[in-house]
């Protein structure tokens, strides 16, 4: 039988920690993005 | 290396494996020797996947990449947040409900055995391929700085890594693996700060930042699309996607990380934490490389940086015009950068600065060349490639007393944490889908237990025979990421189609890893795609060969 999936310790449910995941990863690779041209001559 | 260095290294590794012993000591059964019981949290889980997958040819050979080819490198890991979002969305709560020991046996009760059996030896001969390199690298280590054979070294790091994997399974390993981790994050961060701190004066730390993006090491993303370019935005977020889903869903010596996890939760924190880490903590990495790449611009680095070849080259006659070369080359991209660095301190860079610097550049790479050149002359071999040593030669020549020794320490504890990892899961592959599975059925549990570590010992033996082979490989990570890319499409493949087509029977699922084995392994052979689009290409031929079976075996037996 399956068993009810625990919630998060954070942001209330699996979906939402998902998503703050994902977007900190787009953020991450913007900053990084911009950090290739800010040091670019 | 100093006596200081000494304690420090032969320190660590006592307290390492005596600390791994003491946490392992109650492995009494196969539950607890495989699985810890089941009892881990979801930070020991998160560290020792980092662990695992850091080995000591993160260290060792990424540094070196990007001293040679700037921070590109870090775009391989943009896909892997995602493909830890998706493993914890699907292949963890599966995984745990289904109680299995491996991935390979979740296959059995989905399709059957064979394909149990084919994935299952598929990942024996990658993962027991890439155990090998894995121990390579710190035997490289101490036959630089000691002038051991790498044999010598290889029996003695094999030696260790089984003895603390063998005895107290993977609890040891899990918390040996946190420790190390600890260690780890201490000597990135002394190295980065020892890389800046021995610049000149004169050079600060914005200024060694516009030198290094001035040749184009600090460039992280790149959005041009190309088939044949193995790092650009896109290769990573898919391909690397791909790689991450079939390393971190389908290979056992991640797989097993997460199936020790008390709970789901715990074991779904362990890979969105790495989700989090990973891609800061290699873009720190390769930063250290670009900050030597700096330094090495105002301290002359050795023409090669393997020490045992450069002194061989030295009693050549023909070293000294090398030489010469080199030295002025040197002194010209010295002169070159300064002059750089004051245009841009007054305002006033010209793009023929900018073309000045780079051609002094190119003189000094080919002054390096010819140094390589001589090398292979005298060896009688060819393509010498000192990439690997380049940040073992930063450390050990311009480190200060203990600080060696740490950096060295932390090369051994990866090498060590991502040896037993892999051997551990070898093992628990070999018994469970293998000897279990296929030849003694019903044993004690005690019976398994001591199976379990006869088998450890096996593929700890095999892993030092193979290490003696890693020489023949170039720079050690891709080498090893190029092989787990034969294998991984094939493997992911499976999976998904386990996971996701509920219509696709046994001998499509079983047919479709041969076809994709096939694709991989013809992509490989005939076109010049990168590596990294093999999962993507494996995986999708899996599927449409899968569903395609699946389609004709229905319309020819209906059910």
């Amino acid at each position: 039988m399956n068993q009810p999936d625990e919630p998060p310790p954070f942001l209330g449910t699996w979906k939402r920690v998902y998503t703050a995941v994902l977007i900190y990863v787009a953020v991450l690779i913007s900053i990084l993005y911009l950090f290739s041209a800010a040091t670019a001559p | 290396m100093k006596p200081l260095d000494w304690v420090v290294l032969f320190g660590w590794l006592t307290f390492l494996v005596s600390y791994g012993l003491w946490r392992g000591r109650k492995s009494g059964t196969v539950n607890d020797y495989l699985l810890a019981g089941r009892t881990m949290p979801w930070y020991a889980m998160g560290l020792s996947i980092m662990a695992t997958q850091a080995s000591a040819i993160t260290f060792i050979s990424t540094t070196g990449q990007s001293y040679v080819d700037g921070m590109r490198f870090v775009q391989f890991y943009f896909g892997l947040p995602v493909a830890m979002v998706i493993l914890s969305a699907t292949a963890v709560p599966i995984f745990h409900r289904a109680k299995v020991y491996t991935a390979y046996e979740y296959l059995e009760n989905r399709f059957d055995a064979k394909t149990r059996a084919l994935v299952s030896g598929i990942f024996l001969i990658q993962r027991g391929l890439a155990a090998g390199l894995a121990l390579y690298a710190p035997a490289v280590v101490l036959s630089v700085i000691l002038g051991w054979s790498d044999q010598t070294t290889t029996i003695l790091m094999g030696s260790l890594v089984v003895l603390y994997t063998t005895t107290g399974g993977i609890k040891a390993i899990t918390w040996a693996d946190v420790q190390q981790m600890a260690v780890i994050f201490v000597a990135l961060i002394l190295a980065l700060f020892m890389a800046i701190h021995l610049m000149p004066q004169q050079v600060s730390f914005l200024d060694a930042v516009t030198l290094a993006g001035a040749f184009g090491k600090l460039k992280a993303v790149d959005t041009n699309f190309d088939w044949n370019n193995r790092y650009n935005l896109w290769s990573g977020l898919i391909g690397g996607m791909f790689l991450a889903l079939a390393y971190f869903g389908c290979d056992q010596s991640q797989v097993q990380r997460y199936l020790t996890g008390k709970s789901v939760a715990q074991s779904r924190l362990s890979l969105l934490f790495n989700a989090v880490a990973k891609i800061p903590m290699q873009f720190f990495i390769l930063f250290i490389g670009a900050m030597v790449f700096v330094l090495f611009m105002f301290v002359k680095p050795p023409v090669i940086f393997h020490p045992v070849e450069m002194g061989r080259i030295t009693q050549s006659t023909e070293f000294k015009p090398v030489e010469d070369r080199y030295n002025a080359a040197f002194e010209a991209r010295k002169q070159a950068a300064q002059h750089y660095l004051d245009a841009k301190h007054r305002g006033e860079t010209l793009p023929a600065d900018l073309e000045a610097l780079r051609s002094t550049q190119k003189a000094f790479d080919t002054a390096r060349q010819d140094g390589a050149k001589l090398v292979d002359k005298v060896r009688g071999s060819s393509g010498f490639n000192d990439t690997n040593y380049i940040f073992l030669s930063f450390v050990t020549n311009y480190l200060p007393a203990g600080v060696v020794g740490l950096i060295i320490a932390v090369i051994f504890s990866a090498a060590m944490s991502a040896v037993s990892g892999e051997i551990n899961s070898l093992a628990t592959v070999t018994v469970i889908d293998v000897y279990k599975r296929h030849f003694r059925k019903s044993a004690t549990d005690r019976h398994y237990l001591w199976a379990s570590r006869i088998a450890t010992v096996f593929w700890g033996v095999y892993a030092v025979i193979f290490a003696g082979r890693g020489g023949g490989f170039g720079a050690l990570i891709e080498a090893v990421n190029m092989i787990g890319s034969l294998f991984y499409g094939g493997m992911l493949g499976v999976f998904v189609l386990a996971f996701f087509f509920p219509k696709v029977g046994a001998n499509g699922a079983f047919v479709g890893v041969l076809a994709g084995e096939a694709a991989i392994f013809a992509a490989n052979r005939f076109t010049s795609i990168s590596f990294l689009w093999y999962n993507v290409i494996g995986c999708l031929v899996v599927l449409a060969t899968g569903v395609l079976v699946s389609k004709i075996e229905t319309a020819k037996y209906p059910r």
